[in-house]
């Protein structure tokens, strides 16, 4: 019997023996939502993870003692084995009268739900819920977003479902469930909870890489942060999988459209149960405007916090922080947390300001821009031109402007830029030139495998304009700086991901074969796909057509180089000709003379020299 | 590479300002606007091969030909604003004086309908100093009309012939009209026209008066000289506001638009070039 070797389970009935939630992808640490449970939850308070959550979030609730409610029985039976204390049925296996201090459901009420028993439906799934937090404590609880950036990029749409899971297909038709924050507080407040704060679930709303204050997400739509954060969530979140749009793309769009929020994935919303008695276990004013997944081993999660001089940087990671490797130093680049205690500047993301200008056709923001952005490097290089640390790695998607880069009516002072997150940094320095180029390159591979419209003529190729941005920018390149810089991203890039010889040579050959009628790097979106193709058969037409022109024009050259031969035969024919030809033959047969006593005399040196010098 | 590219030793300044130095430049992949135009940028009836690179001098030719349908227009000011460049260490002339005249002019296959005389007429009451009168090679070849203007005793000169299927182009007109602008304090003409951007971006005052001299077969697909006067009238008459002229002319010849030298021969589709492209 499971029960026998597992005697933590408790099994109420309703347990699903053929099933299994728990998330294939797993963050680090359990990433935000661990970092955010670190917070939550004090030491010692009882805490229920209901429905599947990420087993690492165990380890980060080590200090408070934690039961699991799960529908699946083998899930079940892998978290007891971790030493948690396991419920296996649906919600209403919970103990009657059972209270915990945090009730944890960040997968939402749906995967609480088993297929065995009464069906509660949402609500029904929340009362249960609510019901178990104990006064002065606090329900964190994952909403999904019917119209989030990821139903929207979806290639399949939601009402077609065809996974295991959906034996009932929920969405926004069904009016059971909340389609957004408001709703969502709605239900809190009527299962007697107060509702709290609210983060934006990026890209995955059961396993976020990032979680945003939503408030904030929506009084800041021109935030460089939240640009950043939120196009690295949605560019990385979707890696491998196809889509019908961009999603990186969308967010940021939502973003400045002042939908960050209205168009999140899911939401992550904080509910307490007044109790006269206590204070609340979290207040909301102390929780984090970001959490983010670092990506990067050693680092964890990386926190942005408000604090009396604004926003702070704040990273969480530091227990897992390995001993760097023995050949870290020879790394191109690294991730370096202790960076990370400053303040976040404010302003615009300069990438998203660029792109702005290339859309618009705006040479002039353009050139005011990038001049600003290299000279601005430039006084970050040491005596010899060289750039290091996070100067070195500051591209276009992580240096903000203050104001957006606004140009002053009367005074030709230069934007002021800032590195966003200075824990980038580059371990040797690169040369001034190299990293301005490097920066260019990224972004001009982006806007041309992006299909974005811009400036300048389809005829330029990836470095073509790197060079082009690096003339606007007052730096001529040359095409060797370019292909130099192309091998410093490889090396840099592949660091960062961790990548090994082989996969760094890789990496550099794919890099140096972007072509502009390539789709752009990471998901396989239908819309760039179909860009792309557009791209090829527009060069298709271009080159057709210079194919035609160009016949016609050796027609008509050739046609003028046959009447100039005609003429040049009629002269030949001339007696004048034949006179002056007949004058010059003396000079002509020195000439010959010469010519071949020049030959003969070089085949006699080249005799004359001794074999070794031959070589 | 579109013979019309030549017009005026346009590749050739374009050239020597991208380092190629004084031979024959090589082919440039795209079409140069090869004048001062309130169309497209191309001439009128220009063989266009599709997608085929516009490089125009302004953003608002660059914008107007977008909305005619060309694409892969592209703004990189005009070759006169390069040689600016280029000369921008001439020592400066001890004395500008006088004022060069340039009568509006067709190309040889236009013929221009207009009282000369009656404009002389005109140039002699409104300029105070000496005129010199700079003919198109087209005129200045015909006896009849340089007379007209000789005998008014004005000096009359030609910058020389701009070319025409990669012939007899005087690689150094633009250098030649330069030198001249350079010298005189006005620039004048009966129509606003290239010489009068490019004497305003060389130093002079610039003035437009005088019968604009209606060519025989017009093309009034953009509106002609009525259009010209309506959307410039800032330029037109025997004086004119300079601060505004030179904003104007700024914009029109594209001189904040000028590209590097590595920017330029990427545009110009010169960065790969094989050692015989370059030739003497």
């Amino acid at each position: 019997m499971t029960t026998e070797t597992a005697p933590r389970i408790a099994l109420p009935g309703g347990e699903m023996l053929a099933w299994s939630d728990l998330p294939e992808q797993r963050l680090v640490e359990g990433g935000p939502l661990g970092a955010l449970l670190a917070r939550v939850v004090p030491a010692g308070a009882r805490v229920l993870l209901a429905g599947p959550h990420d087993p690492a979030l165990l380890d980060r609730l080590a200090h408070a003692e934690v039961t699991c409610l799960l529908r699946s029985h083998p899930d079940g039976v892998a978290l007891a084995d971790r030493g948690a204390r396991v419920v296996v049925g649906g919600p209403t296996g919970l103990p009657v009268g059972g209270r915990w201090d945090v009730v944890v459901a960040a997968a939402g009420p749906d995967a609480v739900e088993s297929v065995e028993g009464p069906r509660l439906g949402w609500d029904g799934v929340l009362a249960r819920l609510a019901d178990a937090v104990a006064p002065g404590g606090t329900l964190l609880l994952q909403v999904g977003n019917p119209l989030g950036v990821h139903r929207l990029v979806a290639t399949t749409p939601w009402y077609a479902d065809r996974a295991d899971s959906a034996w009932s297909v929920g969405g926004v038709l069904d009016t059971g469930r909340p389609a957004n924050p408001e709703q969502a507080r709605a239900r809190l407040t009527a299962a007697g909870l107060r509702a709290g704060a609210c983060f934006a679930a990026y890209p995955d709303p059961s396993a976020p890489s990032v979680l945003v204050a939503a408030d904030e997400l929506d009084r800041r739509p021109t935030s460089g942060l939240f640009d950043a954060v939120l196009h690295g969530a949605c560019a990385g979140g979707f890696t491998g999988t196809t889509v019908l749009q961009d999603p990186a793309r969308l967010a940021v769009d939502a973003l400045y459209a002042g939908l960050g929020s209205a168009l999140a994935p899911g939401w992550l919303l904080l509910a307490h149960r007044p109790d006269p008695q206590r204070s609340t276990l979290a207040d909301a004013d102390a929780l984090p405007v970001v959490l983010v997944q670092s990506g990067s081993a050693g680092v964890g999660v990386v926190e942005v916090v408000d604090g009396p001089d604004g926003w702070r940087w704040q990273a969480t990671g530091g227990s897992a922080r390995p001993a760097p490797a023995p050949f870290a130093t020879r790394e191109a680049a690294r991730r370096d947390a202790d960076a990370l205690d400053g303040p976040v500047p404010e302003g615009r993301l300069l990438r998203t300001l660029l792109l702005d200008a290339c859309l618009r056709r705006d040479l002039d923001t353009l050139r005011h821009l990038l001049r600003g952005y290299a000279d601005w490097l430039a006084d970050r290089a040491d005596a010899d031109g060289r750039l290091a640390g996070s100067a070195a790695l500051a591209g276009t998607d992580n240096v903000v402007v203050a104001d957006g880069g606004a140009r002053p009516a009367t005074a030709d002072a230069a934007p002021a830029f800032a590195v966003l997150d200075p824990s980038w940094r580059a371990s040797t320095p690169l040369d001034l030139d190299v990293a301005l180029a490097r920066s260019l390159w990224r972004f001009a591979a982006a806007l041309l495998t992006g299909g974005y419209a811009h400036p300048w003529t389809s005829t330029l190729d990836v470095a073509g304009l790197t060079v082009v941005l690096g003339g606007l920018a007052g730096r001529d390149l040359s095409r060797a700086t370019v292909a130099e810089a192309v091998e410093a991203e490889a090396a840099i890039t592949a660091a960062l991901r961790g990548l090994d010889a082989d996969g760094r040579v890789r990496l550099a050959d794919e890099l140096r074969g972007v072509t502009p009628t390539d789709p752009p790097a990471g998901p396989r979106s239908y819309q760039q796909l179909r860009e792309a193709w557009v791209r090829q058969r527009e060069e298709m037409t271009r080159l057709a057509a210079l194919l035609k022109w160009t016949e016609d024009l050796l027609t008509s050259r050739e046609r003028a180089l046959r009447r100039a031969d005609a003429t040049i035969n009629l002269l030949s024919g001339s007696l004048s000709y034949r006179v002056g030809r007949l004058a010059i033959t003396p000079a002509r047969l020195a000439k010959r003379g010469a010519r071949a006593a020049k030959r003969r005399a070089t085949a006699a040196l080249s005799q004359r020299r001794p074999p070794e010098e031959q070589q | 590479m579109h013979h019309a590219n030549h017009f005026y030793g346009h590749a050739h300044v374009l050239a020597r300002y991208c380092g190629l130095g004084d031979g024959h430049p090589p082919r440039i992949n795209g079409y140069i606007q090869h004048g001062w135009n309130i169309g497209d940028g191309l001439a009128p009836g220009h063989p266009y091969a599709e997608f085929t690179p516009s490089l125009l001098w302004s953003e608002q030719t660059r914008r107007r030909a977008w909305s005619v349908g060309r694409r892969n227009v592209v703004t990189i000011g005009a070759p006169f604003a390069y040689l600016l460049d280029l000369r921008a260490d001439d020592p400066p002339e001890p004395q500008r004086q006088g004022t060069i005249w340039y009568p509006f002019h067709g190309w040889e296959g236009q013929h221009v309908k207009g009282d000369h005389k009656e404009l002389i007429a005109r140039i002699r009451a409104a300029e105070p100093g000496p005129v010199t009168v700079c003919l198109y090679w087209h005129e200045y070849g015909m006896r009849r009309v340089r007379r007209l203007y000789e005998n008014a005793g004005f000096r009359v000169i030609c910058h020389g012939y701009r070319g025409h299927w990669w012939k007899d182009t005087d690689p150094l007109f633009l250098d030649k009209q330069l030198t001249e602008l350079r010298r005189h304090a006005r620039v004048a003409s009966n129509r606003l026209t290239s010489a009068i951007f490019y004497g305003i971006a060389a130093g002079c005052e610039p003035a437009v008066y005088g019968d604009p001299m209606i060519l025989a077969d017009e093309d009034p697909t953009f509106g002609g000289t009525a259009r010209i006067r309506r959307q410039w009238p800032e330029l037109h008459g025997e004086q004119v506001d300079l601060a505004t002229a030179v904003e104007i002319a700024r914009a029109e010849l594209g001189t904040d638009h000028r590209c590097t030298p590595a920017e330029l021969r990427e545009l110009l589709g010169w960065a790969n070039l094989q050692e015989d492209d370059v030739d003497d």
